[in-house]
């Protein structure tokens, strides 16, 4: 790996302070040392964060909880009230990785993490998110793995969290601090991006900026919930596609809807199609069916990842059916 | 005299070395603290093939640390290959920065040593080379085809005629089954730390066969074989890509030639895919006829694989067809295609892993063309005599395998019309598959050393074996324990150093019978010469401590070999198994999970029942990872890995295994060798893929052919005719 600096900040104006064009904070690093071993990030500096005090869940104005960014994702996932409240994003975080990843990894960090495409990884190969001007190795080459929404000319690969996918169903906004000293709210829907001519860029943070908190929605999914991860073996390995789905029933009748899907576009791809259909609608197959339908008429695959189509339509309707299911 | 039933040979001891490496004591070869020791890095080729027109060295050799930055400008002279195409064995030279080709990406064309690993690692990344590629590399296997080439007579295999064989079948199956490229991946990287002394090299190598190691390193340097010493003292797996000498064990020592101190070499995950061997992709086409009443009456088996543009290596996967069931007309060849991919070598029960998939997929398929049980058109078609050879099997219990599974199973449980068991939303299928693995038993050396200390005796055996994680310490101490009539404790095993009586290492699943009938082989001669120097008969008991007092003697050494008998060559000497497992797969998802495995084995003595059962759940997890996820993908425009580390190199989790039931059946074989031991190793791993994807099959009616079997396969998958979804 290349030499940098390493700083320790004990408090959020160090951190803020000590940051730089090049530099990048360093929280659980389950990825970003990773990929300065692979030669992918080359920062001058790092400056851990670690030490912050954002550690707390606590309840915030919209009777929602709020996650401190340097809270660890087991932390996280495994807190009673999250289990209770928000058991979609428990389900989500607890099916990432492994238990030993998910002790390092941090909840913003988990918000940071970068795709899995093997050309970003890969530095000799052309990659326009790594390399930008050089090319996307994926469009022509092997392709299984990437997106099927939202993908640009420059770039079809796909975020990898589970976290994130959850946080697109059950709504969630991102505090972040400025390097001014002042903070800002992101919603969680404009946090990440989609590639257009900046896949460099795979999310709206300004340089320096830092996580602090996530802001949950008002728990409305405790009871109806699934988390469907489509993956290659039990555990530790991305999903081939995910969906969070979310319920809120009043009378037999569907009142509100939470739905996203994962490993499909170069963010969390929240299903407002099928939100829309299904608000409002009896919770039956048909209906379920229906919705997957008309959300993924818009998938344009590739040659390697037709396979996500199918896999979607049939993932959109069990994750609806386990959460209908779940506590019928 | 003690008795010794609890830790002689058939006694389920813990692992005598288990403490050792539980306590961090036992030192792989990265691990000797040797004085003075530098690191090197080696650089890899970013092109699959062309020339290396420039090198720029000069920002690496700035950075602190940095001892010396090698390429093909000035590296040492080392052998070459002669021929254009050298077919690999374990003993082959492993030539590196020669020239300026560049035959496959990811090949070495560069090292830097430095003071400490992460200097070196770093100038690594520095040293910039300039290449004029080749724009037309052989990359693409099906573009390839017409390249393809038969390595030597012995390739292919002709028994009666299989045109007419099919002619005379009631019914045929025609299918191709194709299995992808694998990696070897022991947990224990690849590592070498190597000095010179005198003009004498010195390694601490991962190896599995230190004998042949010396022979290679010797004949790569030109330098006599007396003058290198490999030490492999333990090895943290091998699964066949430390049989031979990899090129970072020639830099390492070539490095150290240059610097004049040790080099430790250590390669990296990454580097484990493309620079330590591995399992090429193989593509096997089947042909199965039989008449209506299961009588096999063809059977072919035609393999396509890859080697690489400079070294040849066949995996013979229709080795298992040639002699696993009774058939008049049988056909076996193998074709490989010349790529600019990394070498193939041996892997994981080469050609009985991959061979065993096609043969057992492809007899369950015409079972069920047949509407015959899969067993009852087994146990049909046995033989007793290996038609390839025309030899007597010294012991074989395939049917027996088959038989008892069932029972243990439940195998009658099963419903013969896929998609009819089920449980919510999992179909639910069993499947079945025979299993057979050579048994390869050689000649091998060792020397007992006893020494008398009060009225006990202590003995130390002394041997170049290997202990790839196996037990060959345990093992080989139970043996002399036997022989020498001693408890275990008081026997002192040292492994893996050259200078010891030479072995033929660990690989093929023949450590176990040619360790263990060495160190007999010592013992007795031991104890035959103490009471033939005393007059003592033969057949009279006397312990070894009587023996030493009458010979007046306080330590007494010898050395003994044990080598293949007569009827050993006169028989074909394998072993038999039979898998059996219960898969649910999720009828949307195309996830699945295989919920219970029962492994049957008849592998001779069984030395130790633990470690025997470790070596079993090995190979099922290994064919497990086989079936379900191991791949390596070929970039389609570049020529490299695109799967680079553990996480996208799928290996099975404990939550993908089974509850597993491992069950070996008595057998006495003393054809085999003195001792009726056979091979163990790679029985585990042979046809669990077939199983799992005849399971696949009768839960969803879907024939899986193409491994890994992974949820978008299934999902793009048809039933197959006549079965209704």
């Amino acid at each position: 790996m290349r030499p940098f600096t390493y700083t320790n900040a004990n408090n959020k104006e160090q951190a803020l302070k000590g940051a730089n064009q090049n530099s990048h904070y360093l929280g659980g690093g389950t990825n970003l040392i990773d990929l300065m071993k692979e030669d992918v990030e080359r920062p001058d500096q790092l400056i851990n964060i670690n030490n912050l005090d954002y550690k707390k869940i606590t309840v915030n104005k919209n009777g929602g909880l709020t996650l401190g960014a340097m809270l660890s994702n087991s932390e996280t996932a495994n807190h009673l009230d999250i289990r209770k409240n928000y058991p979609l994003l428990s389900m989500a975080m607890l099916s990432a990785a492994t238990a030993q990843i998910r002790n390092m990894a941090t909840n913003g960090g988990n918000l940071l993490q970068r795709t899995r495409c093997p050309y970003f990884f890969e530095i000799s190969m052309p990659c326009n998110k790594r390399e930008p001007g050089s090319g996307c190795g994926a469009k022509n080459g092997m392709n299984a793995l990437h997106a099927i929404f939202g993908y640009s000319e420059s770039c079809i690969a796909v975020n990898p969290s589970d976290m994130c996918v959850a946080l697109a169903a059950i709504g969630a906004s991102v505090e972040v601090e400025k390097t001014d000293g002042s903070s800002r709210i992101i919603e969680f829907s404009d946090f990440h991006r989609l590639p257009g001519d900046h896949p460099e860029n795979d999310t709206n943070l300004m340089q320096g900026e830092l996580i602090t908190a996530i802001h949950l929605s008002k728990p409305i999914f405790s009871d109806h919930y699934y988390y469907l991860k489509i993956r290659e073996r039990s555990s530790y390995a991305f999903a081939l596609l995910s969906v969070a789905a979310g319920l809120q029933l009043n009378g037999g009748i569907i009142t509100e809807v939470g739905l996203a899907m994962g490993s499909v576009a170069h963010k969390p791809w929240k299903l407002n199609k099928a939100e829309a259909y299904l608000s409002g609608k009896k919770p039956s197959q048909a209906n379920f069916e229906e919705a997957a339908e008309l959300e993924m008429i818009d998938a344009k695959p590739f040659k390697d990842n037709k396979y996500k189509v199918e896999m979607g339509k049939k993932a959109i309707v069990r994750a609806l059916t386990q959460a209908y299911e779940r506590k019928a | 005299m003690k008795t010794l039933k609890k830790s002689g040979t058939g006694a389920a001891i813990d692992r005598v070395e288990g403490h050792l490496k539980v306590m961090g004591i036992a030192k792989y070869a990265s691990e000797f603290p040797v004085q003075n020791k530098v690191y090197a890095q080696g650089i890899n080729s970013t092109i699959a093939k062309g020339e290396i027109i420039s090198v720029d060295t000069s920002e690496a050799e700035k950075l602190p640390g940095v001892l010396k930055v090698i390429t093909f400008k000035n590296a040492e002279k080392l052998k070459t290959f002669e021929k254009e195409m050298t077919p690999i064995s374990t003993t082959t030279i492993a030539p590196v920065l020669q020239s300026n080709k560049v035959h496959y990406y990811g090949e070495y064309i560069g090292l830097v040593v430095a003071e400490t690993f992460e200097q070196a690692q770093y100038a690594a990344r520095l040293v910039k080379f300039k290449y004029k590629e080749d724009p037309n590399p052989v990359i693409n296997f099906d573009k390839s085809r017409s390249e393809a080439y038969k390595p030597n007579e012995k390739s292919d295999y002709a028994l009666g005629d299989i045109k007419a064989g099919l002619s005379d079948a009631d019914e045929i199956v025609e299918v191709t089954y194709n299995t992808p490229i694998e990696h070897h991946h022991p947990m224990e990287l690849h590592a070498v730390i190597a000095s010179w002394e005198n003009g004498k090299v010195m390694a601490y190598a991962s190896q599995q066969i230190v004998e042949d190691a010396t022979i290679a390193i010797s004949d790569t340097f030109q330098i006599p074989k007396k003058d290198v010493r490999v030490i492999a003292a333990f090895v943290g797996g091998g699964f066949g890509s430390k049989l031979n000498v990899e090129r970072h064990v020639i830099l390492a020592v070539m490095a150290a030639k240059m610097i004049g101190k040790p080099v430790q070499m250590t390669v990296t995950r990454p580097q484990m895919f493309t620079n330590t061997g591995l399992r090429q992709h193989n593509e096997q086409k089947m042909r199965v006829g039989a008449k209506k009443d299961g009588t096999l009456t063809a059977l072919s088996h035609e393999t396509l694989s890859h080697t690489s543009s400079t070294l040849e290596y066949q995996e013979s996967c229709g080795m298992v067809t040639k002699m696993l069931y009774k058939v008049p007309n049988n056909l076996v060849t193998h074709r490989l295609i010349p790529m600019n991919i990394q070498a193939p070598f041996a892997m994981r029960a080469p050609g009985e892993a991959t061979g065993s998939f096609a043969l057992e997929c492809a007899m369950d398929e015409m079972a069920w063309k047949l509407k015959m049980d899969p067993i009852d058109f087994r146990i049909k078609n046995d033989t007793q005599i290996d038609l390839s050879t025309n030899k007597p099997f010294s012991s074989r219990l395939l049917v027996e395998c088959l038989r008892i599974g069932a029972e243990k199973f439940g195998w009658k449980e099963r419903k013969i019309q896929p998609r009819t068991h089920k449980n919510g939303n999992w179909l639910i299928g069993y499947g079945v598959s025979g299993a057979s693995r050579q048994s390869p038993y050689l000649k091998t050396n060792a020397k007992v050393i006893l020494e008398l200390d009060g009225d006990e005796v202590n003995a130390t055996i002394q041997m170049d074996a290997t202990d790839i994680g196996t037990g060959s310490y345990t093992i080989i101490a139970q043996t002399a324990s036997e022989y020498l009539r001693i408890p275990v404790e008081q026997i002192n095993v040292e492994l893996g150093d050259s200078n010891f009586p030479a072995t033929p290492g660990s690989g093929g699943s023949w450590g176990a019978a040619s360790f263990c009938n060495g160190a007999r082989a010592a013992c007795e001669k031991a104890i035959k010469t103490l009471k033939a120097n005393q007059n003592i008969k033969q057949d009279e008991e006397v312990s070894v401590a009587d023996l030493l007092k009458k010979n007046k003697l306080k330590r007494f050494e010898a050395e003994g070999s044990a080598e293949p008998s007569e009827a050993f060559r006169n028989h074909s000497v394998f072993s038999f198994g039979a898998n059996f497992c219960e898969v649910w797969v999720d009828k949307d998802t195309g996830m699945y999970r295989i919920k219970r495995m029962v492994n049957v084995g008849a592998a001779g003595k069984i030395l130790n029942p633990k470690t025997a059962y470790s070596q079993i759940i090995g190979g099922l997890t290994m064919g497990v990872g086989m079936a379900m996820a191991e791949q390596t993908r070929v970039e389609p425009n570049f020529g490299n890995f695109i799967t680079r580390s553990f996480a996208d190199y799928h290996v099975p989790v404990n939550l993908d295994m089974a509850n597993i039931d491992v069950v070996f059946l008595p057998e006495e074989d003393k054809i085999a060798n003195k001792m009726g031991i056979k091979g163990i190793g790679e029985l585990g791993i042979t046809s669990v893929a077939a199983s799992i994807a005849n399971a696949i099959f009768n839960a969803t009616g879907k024939r899986m052919r193409d491994l890994p079997i992974t949820p978008e396969k299934l999902i793009e998958a048809k039933v197959e005719p006549g079965i209704t979804v």
